[in-house]
């Protein structure tokens, strides 16, 4: 016998019921919080092109039972920036997986997604307080601090006693200041000179003057963005022939293309672009064919962070379980993945872990230093 | 040695701020428009230069190049920005936003066409070379150096020998006045804005090979510009100059003593002086502001 109550049942089940299908059928989001104008623009423009890239290829693999749609937002290089886009990723797009890079940016956005419980995977900012910053929080990408190793042994090799460092007086510099500072005691060298820069300033004839001074046998740079290259092309402009070092921020187009940044030294993670393994062949291969270049380390970072969000939806889909920042988070977690680069897993700090290399700057290029 | 070298590298950034200052300081004396657009206009020029330098045209043809937009586009921000404004309503805030307005629209257009990114040319003319022990200059040093002379020379004659250059002094001091000797207030106001952005060209120039640029320098272009205005004197082009190189050689001599991350504040530090202790400026008359 038909009931009011179960007419009402009924009408309820047929409305919501669509809803369900629904939900079950809408595609999985990807969110971006790049840097795409703003002082940093030029790296949010190989993150998002590595993403495209990496969605490229996991669409045509068809693994995932749902697409993944991308839902971009652009942090303008800037804390501020990456708070307003981290709200409309978290609040708007629903995004339960959002790539980010910049070491300021994300640690601005992050209690906005961990307060809503979004995974943030960064493949950009190498700053050493990155590691344990959220349990919602990972680093595909070596921090700065877990490259300054391979640094040590190449000043050890090539009898570096005394070291000049020009730093950015933030988070990141500090913290490579700090690892300099301890890290090279051990291998009988010496910080000769600390010269902090502020973040607007441009002209640096001042503090070199005073570095040639000091008579350092290397310079370590620990800046980024268009002031890092400023600081190159003025240290060869006055003069200073010494080896120049900095980290993985020096894989970046904008310093190959400088005439002045010639023997430039960086750390970065392992990137074999000549490797055979499929996964990195496509990668590379892919990029090639489409940007007419090599990839940068962080093209590899981003292209990953897609490939380890696909790798865990799957296991995800088999388990049955749903997508959430916590089920993505204790997967991540707990499992081996097939990345650009061999097989990874992550700390329980959040962090990656990966070797690192020291690579050169050699006739516009980069290539790896011995 | 490192005071000396400081205060070389003093010299030459001082230079570069002369050149930018004096042509904000020119604008602003004459007709008592605040164009903020002025960053707008050395960052035009520098990309300007640096485009038709990579498309392969000579220095010499490239500078004109600059020059010629640089000159188009105050024109442009006088006749269809200012002058429509001073018609209508004309108090110095709705010109000043105005101003502000265009100049971030130029920033974010060169943004567009060049990306937001750092862009020079390297050229052997910065390459330092040791002239005595522990001394490093650039040939560029003695380049700026030569323009300033010439530069500031050509404008003081300009301003002193010539009916136009009497006429623009007088411009800010008593429009009614110039009328009545037939002179023609808006078409002075136009000089003003060609000279004054032609001003901007060597330093964005020099700017570009020497250290690079970048849209983003048209906000700190400003902040040299006004703060050279305001030391040197109001009204006074000459005063600037002197402030623009007041201002360089502070900003890399106070190294010496401060940590190097300080060296742009102690310029504002010098300024604020000013403001308290002198506030018609180096050059500036009483009565002037």
């Amino acid at each position: 016998m038909i009931t009011r109550r179960s007419m009402l049942a009924g009408i309820l089940a047929s409305t919501a019921l669509p809803a369900a299908l629904r939900a079950e059928n809408e595609p999985y989001v990807l969110g971006t919080l790049f840097p795409m104008t703003g002082l940093l623009s030029e790296l949010g423009s190989i993150y998002a092109n590595a993403t495209a890239l990496g969605l490229e290829h996991v669409a045509a693999d068809r693994r995932l039972a749902r697409p993944i749609v991308l839902k971009a937002q652009d942090s303008q290089s800037t804390p501020q920036g990456g708070a307003v886009g981290m709200s409309k990723l978290a609040n708007v797009d629903r995004a339960p997986y959002v790539l980010v890079g910049l070491t300021g940016v994300a640690k601005a956005a992050e209690p906005i997604a961990t307060r809503a419980k979004v995974l943030m995977v960064n493949g950009g900012g190498v700053g050493p307080d990155l590691a344990g910053l959220s349990p919602y929080f990972w680093n595909i990408i070596p921090l700065a601090n877990q490259e300054l190793p391979t640094a040590f042994d190449w000043m050890k090799r090539n009898a570096i006693k005394r070291v000049a460092l020009i730093y950015l007086d933030d988070p990141l510099g500090n913290a490579l200041r700090k690892g300099l500072q301890e890290g090279l005691p051990a291998i009988g060298a010496s910080l000769v000179g600390e010269f902090s820069a502020a973040p607007s300033a441009q002209q640096f004839s001042a503090m070199i003057a005073k570095i040639r001074e000091a008579r350092p046998d290397l310079v370590y740079v620990a800046s980024y963005g268009t002031q890092q290259t400023q600081i190159f092309k003025q240290l060869r402009d006055n003069g200073m022939t010494q080896p120049i070092m900095t980290y993985s921020v020096g894989g970046t187009p904008s310093v190959a293309a400088l005439p002045e940044s010639e023997g430039i030294l960086f750390t970065s993670q392992v990137a074999d672009w000549d490797a055979a393994d499929p996964l990195t062949r496509r990668f590379v291969d892919g990029w090639r064919a489409r940007y007419k270049d090599n990839p940068s380390t962080y093209a590899q970072n981003y292209y990953n962070a897609v490939l380890l969000y696909t790798q865990v939806l799957e296991r995800l889909e088999k388990e049955g379980k749903p997508v959430t920042g916590d089920t993505l988070r204790e997967a991540i977690g707990s499992g081996t993945f097939d990345l650009v680069g061999g097989k990874a897993r992550f700390s329980a700090t959040g962090a990656i872990d990966m070797p690192t290399q020291l690579n050169r700057v050699q006739n516009g290029k980069f290539e790896k230093a011995s | 040695m490192l005071l000396t070298q400081l205060a070389v590298a003093g010299i030459q950034t001082g230079m570069l701020y002369a050149l930018t200052a004096a042509g904000f300081a020119l604008i602003f004396g004459a007709t008592r428009v605040f164009h903020v657009a002025h960053g707008a206009t050395f960052i035009l020029a520098g990309y300007a230069f640096l485009e038709a330098v990579q498309l392969g045209l000579h220095w010499s043809l490239a500078s004109g190049v600059a020059l010629l937009l640089a000159v188009a586009f105050g024109l442009f921000m006088d006749a269809l920005v200012y002058r429509p404004i001073q018609k209508h309503e004309g108090s110095f805030f709705t010109v000043f936003v105005a101003s502000f307005g265009a100049g971030i629209a130029m920033q974010a257009l060169i943004q567009f066409f060049f990306g937001g990114g750092f862009a020079t040319i390297s050229v052997p003319l910065t390459r330092a070379a040791e002239v005595l022990p522990g001394l490093y200059i650039a040939p560029v040093f003695w380049v700026a150096l030569a323009v300033v002379v010439v530069v500031f020379a050509a404008v003081s004659l300009f301003l002193e020998r010539t009916h136009a250059g009497l006429g623009l002094r007088a411009l800010s001091e008593n429009p009614e006045l110039l009328r009545a000797y037939g002179l023609s207030a808006r078409r002075l106001s136009a000089l003003a804005f060609v000279l004054g952005s032609a001003l901007a060209v060597p330093g964005a120039i020099l700017t570009t090979v020497t250290t690079g640029i970048q849209p983003a320098d048209s906000a700190h272009v400003m902040l040299v510009s006004l703060a050279a205005t305001v030391v040197g004197g109001i009204g006074s082009i000459r005063g600037a100059a002197l402030a623009g190189l007041f201002l360089g050689l502070v900003e890399n001599l106070v190294v010496s003593v401060v940590d190097t991350q300080w060296s742009q504040a102690a310029s504002f530090v010098v300024l604020f002086a000013f403001i308290l202790f002198r506030p018609n400026g180096l050059m500036g008359r009483a009565g002037a502001r």
